[in-house]
């Protein structure tokens, strides 16, 4: 992977208002309104729920920035600056490797300041490996998420991205029990979260915070492996009718 | 098939050309853009690829950068695939309507693509080759369209290539700024660089390339030196001033090959002027203002264009 061209690649997500907003700005203050007004002070349950909700933000951060970096290759594409690049030596996968890798990259925002604002605005204690569990767990299990953003991007245009993404983001993010917790939720919405990648992406690491509805480790890296491996077999296919195409 | 169609010069080893593309076709449905096209540029000429909209210049621009597959035929460029000579960085090329990214500062954008390539020359030649070594700390949409059009130069000509294609480069730009991209443009083919344009700008053609090739319906009518594709139009312009002529009169002239009548103005082509002029000057006695030119580089393109019309192809 050529590091100039990914430092390039990232460095422009920061400048995109709406990435800052979605993927940055939003997940801490969502964070902070839930913890102060959903979560009584006293309440027993008060420190698991915090967290929980932490977790939840901090993945909604790297969902967000995987749809940004969504966006930014249907512009691409569509502005034939795609086209562009085809003509260095720049290779598909190198192309699509390096969107993913930024994409990635993007996310961390999110997986530090939510937890910072967490730990010195409500006092939030993990310990390290906990911690280590929490951040790396969110980011490599958004892997799928930035693969579902890099295939939406190739079929949309960007006009459409814009309803598209925040339809997705919504959508899989109230489903996936991002916005209410599952905890909060009827049973059947319980069963309907599980078709999403962003259920799985929190499972991944919500025992380290509550003991509460989990699942085990091995059936959430699973599911994001299957995620992982539809997601990325379906966007190649795409990204390879499209290329031919034009 | 045309009768004035001419065979590509050389019919040498594709190995030794820049360019070489043999039986090429591509259709799109019923379109046939791209209708069995062999041509071969050899390194270092500039070469004008001329031909009204839906001539299949672009397609045929397209399958030599290997942006596009040909249904039939070979490409072979420096001897090797589209695909090997690209990622070799040997090809640099302006597409039609290419893209600037908005988020990002001409020399970022620049030097973007230089950081793809193995070889390429400092981001700051490319910017002063392509005339806009002040507007590197802007960004894209702060851009007039033939500033856009430069930064697009420089883009293909970052990765220092052997080859440069460009697709109709000079569109959208003013006749300064056009005349400005040309003398850029002089510098680099100086060089011994190969150089394979688009256009629609006949002058263009007629001023910058040792060769001109004319395609028609995804077909090339005529490929030369600019002076032999103007003589294979053959033929002369009649202008004259025909007080009370009407079009059948003209279409009864003898060598007419065209004509235009509007009032009393009449520009009639010709095959064979002199007889043309003789029996003018007998049917319309009152003629005057009479002239008599060689038909330009417009007039050959016209002429050998201009035929089965209603075979247009799209795209």
């Amino acid at each position: 992977m050529n590091p100039a061209y990914l430092v390039t690649e990232t460095r422009r997500s920061f400048r995109s208002p709406r990435f800052v907003l979605f993927a940055v700005a939003f997940p801490v203050l969502m964070f902070l309104l839930q913890a102060s007004v959903f979560v009584k002070a006293g309440a027993p349950d008060h420190d698991a729920t915090v967290k929980v909700l932490m977790v939840n933000m901090m993945a909604f951060g790297t969902f967000a920035a995987a749809m940004t970096a969504g966006t930014k290759l249907a512009i691409e594409r569509s502005s034939g600056w795609q086209r562009q690049l085809r003509l260095t030596p720049l290779s598909g996968p190198g192309y699509l490797g390096g969107k993913a890798v930024s994409s990635m990259l993007v996310g961390l925002p999110a997986l530090i300041i939510v937890p910072v604002v967490a730990i010195f605005v409500e006092h939030v204690h993990i310990d390290p490996s906990g911690w280590a569990r929490i951040i790396a767990g969110i980011w490599l299990g958004a892997i799928p998420l930035v693969l579902l953003g890099l295939l939406i991007g190739q079929f949309g245009t960007p006009e459409s991205m814009q309803p598209v993404s925040m339809l997705t983001m919504m959508g899989m993010g109230f489903l996936g029990g991002l916005w209410i917790p599952i905890e909060g939720m009827p049973a059947w919405m319980h069963t309907v979260a599980q078709v999403t990648p962003t259920y799985w992406l929190t499972q991944l690491v919500r025992p380290v915070v509550t003991d509460e509805m989990t699942v085990s480790f091995a059936s959430a890296a699973g599911a994001l492996a299957v995620f992982t491996v539809v997601l990325g077999a379906l966007m190649i296919k795409r990204y390879r009718k499209d290329s031919a195409r034009v | 098939m045309h009768k004035t169609q001419t065979q590509p010069r050389e019919t040498g080893v594709a190995a030794g050309a820049a360019v070489h593309l043999t039986g090429l076709r591509k259709h799109y449905g019923d379109v046939r853009a791209v209708d069995g096209v062999d041509l071969t540029i050899a390194p270092g000429e500039v070469v004008a690829l001329l031909g009204p909209n839906g001539a299949g210049k672009s397609t045929t621009v397209d399958m030599i950068l290997g942006l596009t597959r040909p249904d039939s035929g070979t490409v072979s460029v420096f001897g090797s695939t589209p695909a090997a000579a690209v990622a070799e960085g040997a090809i640099g090329a302006m597409l039609q309507g290419g893209a600037l990214l908005d988020d990002m500062t001409v020399a970022e954008m620049v030097g973007m693509v230089a950081s793809l390539h193995h070889k390429p020359m400092p981001v700051g030649e490319a910017l002063r080759r392509a005339g806009i070594a002040d507007l590197g700390v802007r960004r894209s949409t702060k851009l007039s369209g033939g500033q856009k059009q430069r930064v697009r130069f420089a883009v293909a000509l970052v990765s220092d290539p052997d080859l440069l294609v460009l697709d109709e480069p000079t569109a959208a730009m003013d006749v300064g700024t056009r005349r400005e991209f040309w003398k850029s443009m002089y510098e680099f083919t100086n060089s011994g660089r190969t150089v394979l344009f688009a256009t629609h700008y006949l002058e263009e053609a007629e001023e910058f390339a040792d060769r001109v090739v004319l395609m028609r319906s995804g077909r090339v009518v005529a490929d030369g030196s600019v002076a032999e594709v103007r003589a294979l139009a053959g033929g002369r312009t009649v202008r004259a001033v025909l007080p009370g002529v009407t079009e059948p009169v003209i279409a009864g002239l003898p060598a007419v090959t065209g004509y235009e009548l509007r009032g009393d103005r009449a520009v009639l082509s010709s095959a064979d002027s002199d007889a043309t002029l003789r029996a003018l000057l007998a049917a319309v006695p009152g003629a005057r203002d009479i002239e008599i030119s060689a038909v330009g580089l417009e007039g050959a393109f016209l002429s050998l264009t201009s035929e089965e019309n209603t075979e247009e192809t799209g795209r």
